[in-house]
């Protein structure tokens, strides 16, 4: 398989077992394109995960582009879009459908409260992985663990955060 | 929990020009949670939805694979215009915003190496994880005092980033133990 290809039929494969959203996918993401592959330093990773944070629009599918970009440029770029968004829109498409025929169903309730804590370890992990990529200090996990006692103790607008963290690190402290 | 999604909604049918420049509003606005925005417009402005309407969508999307916000445009775009709905809004949410944000991003990477925006990336990133892992620990919050829960939540933090398995083998190998292990809590407190 060239390339780009099995960097497409990757993508696909974690759209389909997102579960959890952006964050799950991370951890398994980084490991196959830098660790497996090594088509991305960890460094430009964390670059592409930085670069969503601070720009509106889809951000997984984003992120995924960037890479995609980087592998095999624009062509790459936009299969990998596809390949991030068209299989969970799929499953999404299909789920609804049935779904609501078996609403109220026991085994509904089941499914979602078994799911649930599996999808939430995860989304952590993803969170876990990034706070440690590259070559991030004590001064950087500081960061990270203020980001999470704010978001946790306060109401303030995750956006301040994203700036502050980025005010933080252009002046050096980082 | 009842999901009322497939009844036909009350007053003017939702034109597919409607769809497209809503989704593409909650993508544009979508700036530190899609979500926040999504309710918003969807429940709010255009009124598609009732809150528990829009709280049970969204429970269903949180419980699909991939990005929520775009599960919920194809599932809303599909209850209120059928498969051209969904296509409407899914274009909305994805094809302006992605060229906009893929210019931008494409202009950021490559003078990411350049030493202040090197800082400030660092800086961003380090925030962002925290940000999704108060999201996690939020999430966790209603499942506190199920110990299997937070078992399952620990093994998949583990298997994920400790023991660095592939994502695959951590779903397929928890989530079977992990809904059994919900049927046993159901049938201990019956």
């Amino acid at each position: 398989m060239n390339l780009p290809a099995a960097l497409i039929a990757h993508l696909a494969l974690l759209s389909l077992i997102s579960f959890g959203g952006f964050p799950s996918v991370l951890p398994d993401l980084r490991d196959f394109v830098v660790g497996t592959n090594g088509w991305l330093t960890d460094r430009d990773f964390a670059n592409c995960f930085a670069i969503v944070q601070a720009i509106p629009g889809p951000n997984m599918i984003l992120m995924t582009s960037f890479i995609g970009w980087q592998v095999g440029g624009l062509p790459t770029a936009i299969a990998s879009a596809l390949a991030t968004f068209g299989p969970s829109c799929a499953v999404a498409y299909t789920a609804f459908r049935f779904w609501d025929r078996f609403r109220d169903t026991a085994w509904q309730s089941i499914v979602r409260r078994g799911l649930a804590p599996v999808t939430i370890g995860l989304v952590i992990a993803g969170g876990y992985v990034m706070a440690r990529v590259g070559d991030a200090g004590w001064a950087s996990l500081a960061v990270t663990l203020a980001a999470i006692a704010l978001m946790l103790g306060t109401r303030i607008s995750p956006l301040w955060l994203v700036a502050a963290g980025g005010a933080l690190g252009a002046l050096g402290v980082l | 929990m009842a999901y009322v999604l497939n009844e036909a909604p009350a007053g003017p049918r939702v034109t597919l020009p409607a769809l497209f420049t809503t989704f593409l509003k909650v993508s544009l606005f979508g700036f530190g949670g899609p979500i926040v925005w999504a309710r918003r417009f969807i429940v709010e402005q255009q009124h598609w939805l009732t809150d528990q309407e829009f709280a049970d969508l969204l429970s269903l999307c949180q419980f699909l694979p991939g990005p929520n916000v775009a599960s919920i445009t194809v599932c809303l775009g599909s209850k209120l215009r059928g498969p051209a709905g969904a296509a409407a809004g899914l274009a909305g949410f994805i094809v302006i915003p992605w060229s906009i944000g893929f210019g931008l991003g494409a202009l950021l990477l490559h003078f990411a190496g350049v030493g202040g925006l090197r800082n400030t990336l660092h800086g961003v990133s380090a925030v962002g994880a925290g940000l999704i892992i108060a999201t996690g620990l939020r999430l966790l919050t209603p499942h506190r005092t199920r110990p299997m829960a937070l078992l399952f939540a620990a093994l998949a933090f583990v298997g994920l980033a400790i023991a660095k398995l592939p994502l695959l083998l951590v779903v397929t190998a928890l989530a079977p133990l992990s809904i059994a292990a919900a049927l046993t809590e159901r049938a201990i407190l019956r």
